[in-house]
């Protein structure tokens, strides 16, 4: 059981990035952060050798060129990859849509590892990064204005990789590589062509801080039982 | 196109599409993950356990401990409920006779009731039933969470085991500095915490003691509502283990509590927008816990009463003496404990002021007490006497009604009239008695000093020193007491709580938001009358009480010598430990200034002789067992082998070594420079850092050895340096008292001023007709000084008078701007370029 983590984790690297956008370019902004990151955050597929040691598969980088920004990223080049990402955009996007507040919106994309429990308590995922993008949706008048924003988004995007690539640059923490056993608490490896470590996308609308009951409820039974 | 035959052939295809036989080109080998102890989710947690977990000597002993406990509970209900409904007491009492066939002996069996009358009187019994429903959920509790903390803390020892690799068998050999150093070691190894690449001690005492800290800060700052004034009983400090529970419920972990998690606030808390509106929501939710507290109060309160009864009474019954010692009340261990201090720790440092608190409690035997005690005791043992010179003589006088029971009870009433007979070769010296008590328990109010021999002080100490029958007393009124503090006296500080918390709450990268007092950062909380003037920045609301900043600094680096310091701190700690120097050379040239009363004693003892005194003491183990044997009652190793007769010398000589220590230290390091005195010497007073170190690495000091005999001086550096404070706070505030009556008008600095105004506000107490403030020990103290500035018309005073707003609960806030600005560089946690770039804003 993962639990869904809005509230600050201790023990865990937690990155905050704000973007502004207009509402058709939400998609996109999304995508370009996150791709960014996960661009970082891949691995080739892992070939275990009897020795117990293992060689590193290729990836493929591939451009993207943004439709309503001016802007092209570099993501890897995985299709499932790409899909999950979208579908997560998507249906953040579709929330935002229909959430009918100001816009405001934050997706978080959580790495984190599995660390394997005994019987009584289900597997831990603990989570070693976090990437909040907070989003921001402006409304803009004209034409004029949107063809400034686009611009503007553009710039501002750019900056944001070079940030993410000075955060990922810092010799911080990283789970290490892991044995072929235990590759799955490390590395998502249902992909066939690209092994990112674990993440977990999740999206919340509007800065509502309240905590989600889950994590709520979780939290009143462990008090409870470590009075 | 002929068809050509050629080398070239296409590739097949392939995910991995990497040339053949790269994969033997490049070859990595996995590190794996082989401990599972790196990025540990909740370090808090993880630390407490792992405390825990060494302070009681491995997991057999606390599985075994815990084991009991619940077997207790058991026992103490079934038993209760068998003894309520299962006995015939008219058969035990003989008022009912048992028709036996063989024999005319009752025996214990015939009076208990056959069980199915048994059963059914319990069911008949609705309020035994709503008890036994009560505790049997309780247990179940209890149950759940032993189950619970056994799968966790088999972890934990599995982590001494395999990462800090030490068996459970040596555990309780190890101290915890040793066990915290591993910890830093493996930290290089295993990351245990993600954000930084090592952890320091610093680091460890945070996440142990975040709560403590803070509860000690509000302590301090006298904030919880534990004193009160009474009718009868005058000044009164009430603060037990279950207004303690309530308290930390409301605060830290309880349902809808000021923290989110373990290691931080809720967010809104530390805005300052909304203080008015999280005041109300707080005082409301203290209501709710007040009037939860008072419908539960009738099983708290059955439950503390039966399990007081099953406790205290055997221990009664064998010593009835032990209701009249004394304890240190559980204020007292709010109110003595330093910052960043562990329960070890403190529990040590009071243990050893226990013997010179007692003796200084003794020396207050009512007059009027004792000649009636005197007299009560003889009469009760001439019947004693009379009653067992009889029972010598025939036994059957035993079989006569009551005279058991009353050779029983004046055998308790004569213990207890002893212990208010003073011991004939008992001198009176609070004084010098109160020295050698601060030399342990590092705090005192200043109005003590010189007061000692008053009744004042006497009952102000025994608040922090009370009897063990008070204790209990305390406790069993408690579950009555406690809501209806918190509904009536806790409320209405709500505000100034949520104040509290946004105000002295720090953010500290890798460890979370902790309580600002316990970052000992002099400069954001020194007082300016405990050595940190010039160097504090602080206002009075952000003063720690009593030096308190100023001595758990002293007091950390003094029990952690490998820890670094931030800047500023490293220099107050050099500082004072030069001053330290510097006062053993001018004592050794035979300046002794201090203290006119030390002098007397210091000439006592021959110069040359503690020199000698240290360099035996680290020669060999024998002096070493002798130091041991020396800590149980005083921190003087001289008087190791005076007999108990000479307690009040022995009682004395503490302050005079302390002059000694530094006066010798000096002398021996000129000579010899390798030799061990010096390191001791340096040990003792001076650059203690480094000389440990030192002296860990030389061929003398051996393992374990050298860090239970450096853990020993750790405590008696911090003795000397206690005291010095002391001293030192106390001349300077004679001082400035003086400056302040004779330059005046010169006094034009505005930090100057307030540090004057304190300190006159602080001696204010001292004058011959000791006035109802001095009443107030420790904390309350710095309201009576408050006043005092509301009642001063010195001109200098306006500017601070300034400052003396951040103390109304909207100054709090009104002063956030400062905080933040304060709290923004965390020295401890590096330098800046280690701080993720929180946020990056677009617009």
């Amino acid at each position: 059981m993962c639990v869904d983590i809005s509230y600050t984790i201790m023990n865990c690297r937690s990155e905050v990035l704000e973007v502004s956008v207009e509402g058709r370019q939400v998609d996109e902004a999304m995508l370009a952060v996150l791709h960014t990151i996960l661009l970082h955050r891949s691995t080739g597929k892992f070939h275990y050798k009897k020795e117990g040691t293992y060689s590193i598969g290729t990836v493929g980088t591939q451009d993207v060129d943004c439709d309503f920004i001016d802007f092209t990223f570099v993501r890897v080049s995985s299709d499932e990859l790409d899909r999950v990402i979208r579908k997560a955009v998507a249906e953040f996007k579709d929330a935002l849509g229909n959430s009918g507040s100001d816009g405001m919106g934050q997706i978080s994309l959580e790495f984190y590892q599995k660390k394997k429990s005994r019987w009584p308590f289900s597997d831990e995922c603990i989570p070693w990064e976090v990437w909040s993008i907070k989003v921001n949706v402006v409304n803009l008048a004209n034409e004029q204005e949107r063809q400034i924003c686009r611009e503007k988004v553009g710039e501002k995007l750019g900056e944001k990789v070079i940030n993410i690539v000075e955060v990922i640059n810092r010799h911080d923490y990283l789970p290490k590589m892991p044995t072929q056993s235990e590759v799955d608490n490390v590395f998502d490896t249902s992909l066939k062509d690209v092994q990112p470590y674990l993440y977990k996308i999740t999206y919340q609308i509007t800065d509502s801080l309240g905590t989600s009951v889950s994590t709520t409820m979780r939290r009143l039974i462990k008090d409870t039982l470590a009075l | 196109m002929a068809h050509f035959d050629t080398e070239y052939q296409r590739l097949e295809a392939s995910y991995s599409d990497s040339p053949p036989g790269e994969e033997n080109l490049l070859v990595h080998v996995p590190e794996g993950s082989k401990s599972p102890w790196h990025h540990i989710e909740n370090l808090d947690l993880f630390f407490q356990r792992v405390y825990n977990l060494h302070q009681k000597n491995g997991f057999t002993c606390m599985l075994l401990g815990e084991i009991f406990e619940l077997v207790q509970l058991v026992f103490v209900v079934a038993f209760t409920v068998f003894l309520a409904n299962c006995v015939d007491y008219d058969i035990l009492f003989a008022n009912k006779f048992v028709n036996h066939t063989d024999s005319s002996k009752v025996t214990l069996p015939d009076a208990f009731l056959p069980v199915d009358v048994c059963s059914a009187r319990i069911r008949d019994n609705v309020f035994v039933i709503f008890i036994l429903i009560i505790s049997g959920v309780f247990w179940l509790h209890r149950l759940v969470k032993f189950i619970y903390n056994i799968c966790c803390y088999w972890e934990i020892r599995s982590f001494y085991i395999n990462a800090l690799k030490m068996s459970m068998t040596d555990l309780p050999y190890f101290t915890w500095q040793e066990v915290q150093a591993r910890i830093i070691e493996i930290q290089k190894e295993h990351q245990i915490c993600i954000h930084k690449k090592e952890l320091t001690e610093l680091d460890i005492y945070h996440r142990i003691l975040r709560f403590k800290n803070y509860m000690v800060a509000m302590v301090n700052k006298s904030l919880l509502p534990v004193r009160f004034r009474l009718p009868l009983l005058g000044d009164t400090v009430f603060y037990t283990r279950g207004l303690k529970y309530n308290f930390e419920l409301i605060f830290f972990w309880g349902p809808g509590s000021l923290f989110e998690n373990e290691w931080s606030l809720k967010p809104e808390y530390k805005r300052g927008g909304n203080r008015l509106e999280l005041a109300d929501r707080l005082s409301s939710r203290i209501l709710w816990i007040g009037i939860a507290n008072l419908l539960l109060c009738p099983v708290i309160l059955i439950w503390q009463i039966l399990y007081a009864f099953f406790s205290y009474t055997e221990v009664i019954k064998r010593e009835p003496g032990s209701l009249g010692a004394r304890c240190w009340s559980l204020y007292g261990r709010f109110y003595l404990r330093h910052f960043n201090e562990l329960d070890h720790e403190l529990m040590s440092r009071l243990s050893k002021g226990y013997k010179a608190s007692s003796k200084y409690m003794n020396c207050f035997m009512s007059p009027l007490l004792t000649v009636v005690a005197k007299n009560v005791a003889f009469f009760a043992g001439s019947i004693l006497a009379v009653l067992i010179a009889l029972t010598i003589y025939d036994e059957d006088v035993l079989a006569v009604e009551h005279v058991l029971s009353s050779i029983t009870l004046l055998g308790i009433c004569i213990t207890v009239c002893r212990s208010f007979i003073p011991d004939k070769h008992m001198v009176f010296c609070p004084e010098q008695l109160l020295k050698v008590i601060l030399a342990h328990i590092h705090y005192m109010p200043d109005h003590w000093q010189g007061n000692a021999h008053r009744y004042e002080t006497r009952d102000e100490f025994a608040q922090l020193f009370q009897y063990k029958a008070v204790f209990i007393l305390e406790e069993l009124l408690s579950p009555v007491i406690t809501p209806f503090i918190l509904i009536f006296c806790l409320r209405r500080k709500s505000l100034e709580i949520i104040d509290f918390f946004r105000n002295f709450t720090v953010d500290v990268v890798g460890v979370g938001d902790t309580c600002s007092f316990a970052q000992m950062d002099v400069r954001q909380h020194g007082h300016p009358a405990w050595m940190s003037a010039g160097k504090t920045e602080a206002s009075i609301y952000q003063q720690a009480e009593d030096g308190k900043t100023e001595l758990s600094l002293m007091h950390f680096a003094i029990t952690n010598p490998h820890w670094q310091p931030p800047r500023e701190s490293t220099h107050f700690i050099s500082l004072l430990k030069e001053k330290v120097h510097r006062e053993a050379a001018a004592g050794q040239q035979g300046i002794i200034a201090e203290n006119p009363a030390f002098t007397s004693t210091h000439s006592l003892q021959s110069d040359s002789e503690p020199r000698s005194l240290i360099a035996n003491l680290l020669m060999g183990p024998p002096s070493l067992a002798s130091l041991h044997l020396g800590r149980e009652g005083s921190i003087n190793p001289v008087s190791i082998g005076v007999s108990e007769g000479a307690s009040a010398l022995r009682s004395l000589s503490p302050v005079s070594t302390s002059q000694h220590l530094r006066g010798s230290y000096p002398s021996a390091r000129l000579p010899r420079p390798d030799h061990p005195a010096v390191v001791a010497g340096r040990a003792m007073t001076g650059s203690g850092t480094d000389a440990r170190t030192i002296s860990s690495g030389s061929s003398a000091w051996e393992g374990q050895l050298s860090s239970m005999v450096l853990s020993e001086y750790a405590s008696t550096e911090m003795s000397i340096h206690a005291l010095y404070m002391h001293e030192m706070h106390n001349q300077q505030s004679r001082g400035e008292v003086s400056r302040h009556t004779w330059h005046r008008q010169e006094s034009d600095e505005s930090s100057e001023s307030v540090n004057e105004d304190m300190e006159a506000a602080r001696t204010f107490p001292r004058s011959s007709t000791f006035p109802t403030t001095s009443h107030q020990a420790g904390a309350a103290q710095q309201s009576g000084s408050q006043r005092h500035y509301g009642r001063t018309s010195d001109p200098v005073s306006g500017s601070f008078r300034a400052q003396r707003t951040p103390r109304m609960p909207m100054g709090g806030w009104s002063e956030e701007n400062q905080m933040s600005r304060h709290h923004d560089p965390v020295p401890e946690e590096g330098s800046e370029d280690e701080l993720p770039p929180h946020i990056h804003k677009v617009t």
